[in-house]
């Protein structure tokens, strides 16, 4: 403990340290909203063909959806950097792989949430909007969609969550968001406490803060009969 | 195209890859499975009693491993706790079942916790009027019915935590991605100690292959105890 | 009366004679007069390796000819090759030997938590790390170079300004291009094989790292070269714990035999190219090569800008 008491020095650390700190957390927030508007653009296209039995693009998102539930997300990021870096054609930067990678991740997870929720809004709600006289496309933007989308909200979020935070996992190709930075600054300063932290604080911070601000935010959007 | 001309180097890597790799993953998956459940149901009954202090502490417990990105807690009990303490230098291995288990047992206690308040109160009632106590219901009565409906997330967490254990490849602990980033290395590297080809599109195939062969039949499984065990 | 007069005077001048020449003798017992194969015992092994019997020691697993895996599965390269010296050594046995990967970041936790007895991986002497754990003698003598394609506009040191960069985290090269070439754009990997594979893929303009390494890559690869530039010769030394003297004395003594009876060189042969031994030959020690670490009075090497 006294080897702790002389060296933990949280406030110089952050000193020193805060401007690479905060475009670490910059990057991270940057790469981490991409993924979220990219993977529930995908989770909302594919599953909506899912639950509608969309041939064709139907058993090709379950072919995507499972191989990227199945396979770790470490796999797939070498696979995009490194594996396809291989043919110089495939070759993408750095920030490229790293949206790209976690979108595609969350994308696989929105298509299971919003198929899930577009197939749990009730046949007599769909029937009555075609009986209204809907097409199917204004049907599903009509009703299935605001229905089948509050029913899915609440692992839609959490799923945005674990976008956020696979992003540290961007580490392995050195894409200088927070967690590589910290991680970097501790080796060459060995303040390794002070790092985590720094780490363990504003990641708890985000997605509490996430989790909380979307519980609140549920409350306002959950249908009549689940409130 | 590339796979059609099967390199030299393809058959040893491969049964590398499977002895070493994958051996190495599933026993720090197993370790890290049965730590889990132990602790999680452990955990999660406990929360169901209402008793401020340890709810509030389990609950900490919970949303600290939960929130924390795994690669983070996983920096932390490796390079972290040994500062505060001699005693907490763990070896790569260790360091990753531990870290497994704290992300693991905060899933699980979770999911029992909503296993457990969803056995209906008039099972508590029925138990009591027979005469059992507190613990005695929990045992005899609740946790039996619990426990089928945490079959299902048990299995999903099995997959999870098999997928997870590549982080422990960047410590340095001995598992399946790992081993791969080795082979890659072999070989690529220049004769005569390696074979001076370019391997890593087959490698990673190959290593993404192994992955989906072993957690897809889990996911699978997963989903069809949900729909026979979940009935009531 | 007079006989025993005579008889005690004859036994005390005896006795006088023989005290006086048993303290005249030289204090030392056993001396040089003693057998010539009394060379200074060696060190023992440490107890703790000599109740498990056999090393537990920590290795490069990426880093060819270093410390790799072959696709068998065994471990080979020149630090493995000296670790195996050391099992002869200590149980005359080379398999007396159990391997731990220990890629750069993992080399000094696996040290201080006690997981392996020593490091044998590249492990380059600076006095930071001399402040957490103790080195033993210097036995490679490492130089750092630049590994660049043959049309790269790097030509040396001097060219880096705005260029890529790659090398391994919280490597001597990591601190030394952040403190000397600021503005390079540095991308550090965690292990060798990344960093490899990312001066491959066009990723990085340069690769910067061990000598024998990139020799053993331009040597094999048409496309590649190295500056001439030699930086940071510093020398690898075995890591092990802080304040373990026996260790130390051991390792030490044990490098000192392998050194005399030339030992390194069969192992260098069996691990650079054949045309690059006799070039290579003067890192290594050898009964007439002598090399260590920099002396406490010099500025610290890995601090040096150019």
């Amino acid at each position: 403990m006294t080897l702790l008491a002389l060296t933990y020095d949280l406030g110089s650390f952050l000193e020193e340290n805060w401007e690479a700190l905060l475009r670490g957390l910059v990057r991270t927030l940057q790469v981490s909203a991409i993924a979220i508007i990219g993977s529930l653009l995908i989770g909302l296209a594919l599953g909506a063909a899912r639950a509608h039995r969309i041939p064709v693009v139907s058993q090709l998102a379950v072919v995507y959806v499972e191989i990227i539930r199945n396979t770790p997300i470490l796999v797939q990021i070498f696979f995009l950097y490194f594996g396809l870096g291989q043919f110089p054609a495939m070759r993408m930067d750095v920030f490229t792989v790293a949206w790209l990678s976690i979108t595609i991740w969350g994308g696989a997870f929105q298509t299971e949430n919003f198929r899930a929720g577009f197939e749990a809004v009730p046949f007599s709600l769909r029937e009555g909007g075609l009986a209204l006289g809907f097409t199917p496309l204004k049907n599903f933007v009509n009703v299935t969609l605001p229905v089948g989308g509050r029913i899915a909200l609440p692992s839609t979020i959490n799923t945005f969550i674990a976008v956020l935070k696979n992003t540290a996992l961007l580490y392995v190709i050195a894409y200088e968001e927070l967690t590589t930075t910290a991680f970097q600054i501790q080796a060459l300063t060995l303040e390794t406490l002070e790092a985590w932290t720094v780490l363990g604080i504003v990641y708890l911070t985000l997605v509490w803060g996430l989790s909380l601000s979307i519980r609140l935010l549920e409350s306002h959007l959950a249908l009549p009969e689940a409130a | 195209m590339i796979f059609v001309d099967v390199p030299e180097w393809a058959d040893p890597v491969a049964r590398y890859l499977i002895e070493e790799g994958l051996v190495g993953t599933l026993r720090i998956a197993a370790v890290a499975l049965v730590a889990s459940s132990l602790i999680g149901i452990t955990l999660g009954t406990l929360l169901t009693i209402r008793f401020m202090p340890t709810r509030a502490l389990i609950r900490l417990y919970i949303e600290v491993w939960r929130g924390l990105p795994i690669i983070v807690t996983l920096f932390i009990v490796y390079f972290g706790a040994p500062l505060i303490s001699t005693q907490f230098e763990l070896d790569p291995y260790t360091a990753g079942a531990v870290t497994l288990t704290l992300w693991g047992s905060a899933q699980i206690a979770e999911a029992t916790r909503g296993a457990v308040q969803s056995i209906s109160r008039g099972q508590h009632e029925a138990a009591s009027a027979l005469g059992f106590g507190w613990v005695g219901r929990h045992v005899f009565v609740i946790l039996p019915q619990a426990t089928r409906r945490l079959i299902p997330p048990l299995v999903s967490l099995l997959v999870g935590i098999i997928l997870n254990t590549t982080l422990i490849g960047i410590i340095g602990g001995s598992e399946l991605l790992e081993a791969s980033k080795r082979m890659v290395e072999v070989v690529n590297a220049p004769l005569p100690t390696g074979f001076g080809d370019r391997g890593e599109f087959q490698i990673y195939t190959f290593v993404m292959l192994v992955f989906f062969l072993v957690c897809f039949p889990l996911t699978r499984l997963a989903a069809w105890l949900e729909r026979r065990l979940v009935r009531a | 009366m007079k006989r025993l007069i005579l008889f005690v005077a004859l036994v005390s001048a005896a006795a006088a004679a023989l005290a006086g020449w048993a303290l005249s003798a030289p204090a030392s017992g056993p001396t040089a007069s003693s057998a010539p194969a009394a060379k200074q015992a060696l060190p023992p092994l440490p107890a703790a390796v000599r109740n498990r019997k056999r090393w537990i020691i920590g290795v490069k697993c990426d880093a060819p000819p270093f410390g790799y895996i072959d696709v068998r599965g065994n471990n080979q390269g020149f630090d493995i090759e000296v670790a195996r010296w050391f099992a002869r050594y200590a149980f005359g046995r080379a398999n007396r030997v159990g391997f731990v990967c220990a890629p750069t970041p993992a080399r000094e936790p696996l040290i201080t938590s006690g997981r392996v007895d020593l490091v044998i991986s590249t492990f380059t002497y600076t006095r930071d790390r001399d402040t957490r754990i103790d080195f033993s003698r210097a036995y490679y003598k490492a130089g750092g170079r630049l590994l660049v394609r043959n049309n790269s506009p790097i030509r040396s040191l001097s060219d880096l300004a705005g260029r890529r960069v790659v090398t391994t985290s919280s490597s001597i090269y990591d601190r030394w291009v952040r403190r000397c070439f600021p503005n390079t754009e540095l991308t550090v990997t965690d292990n060798l094989t990344n960093a490899r594979l990312t001066f491959d893929q066009q990723r990085a303009d340069t690769l910067m790292w061990d000598d024998t390494v990139l020799v053993g890559i331009a040597a094999a690869d048409r496309n590649v070269k190295l500056t001439n530039d030699v930086f940071l010769p510093l020398p690898y030394g075995i890591g092990m714990r802080q304040g373990d003297t026996a260790m130390k004395r051991w390792v030490d003594s044990r490098l000192g035999l392998m050194k005399k009876a030339d030992r390194f060189l069969p192992i260098l042969r069996n691990t650079v190219p054949a045309r690059f031994v006799p070039s290579f030959s003067k890192n290594i020690l050898r009964p007439n090569v002598n090399f260590g670490y920099a002396p406490a009075s010099e500025p610290d090497p890995a601090n040096v800008c150019p």
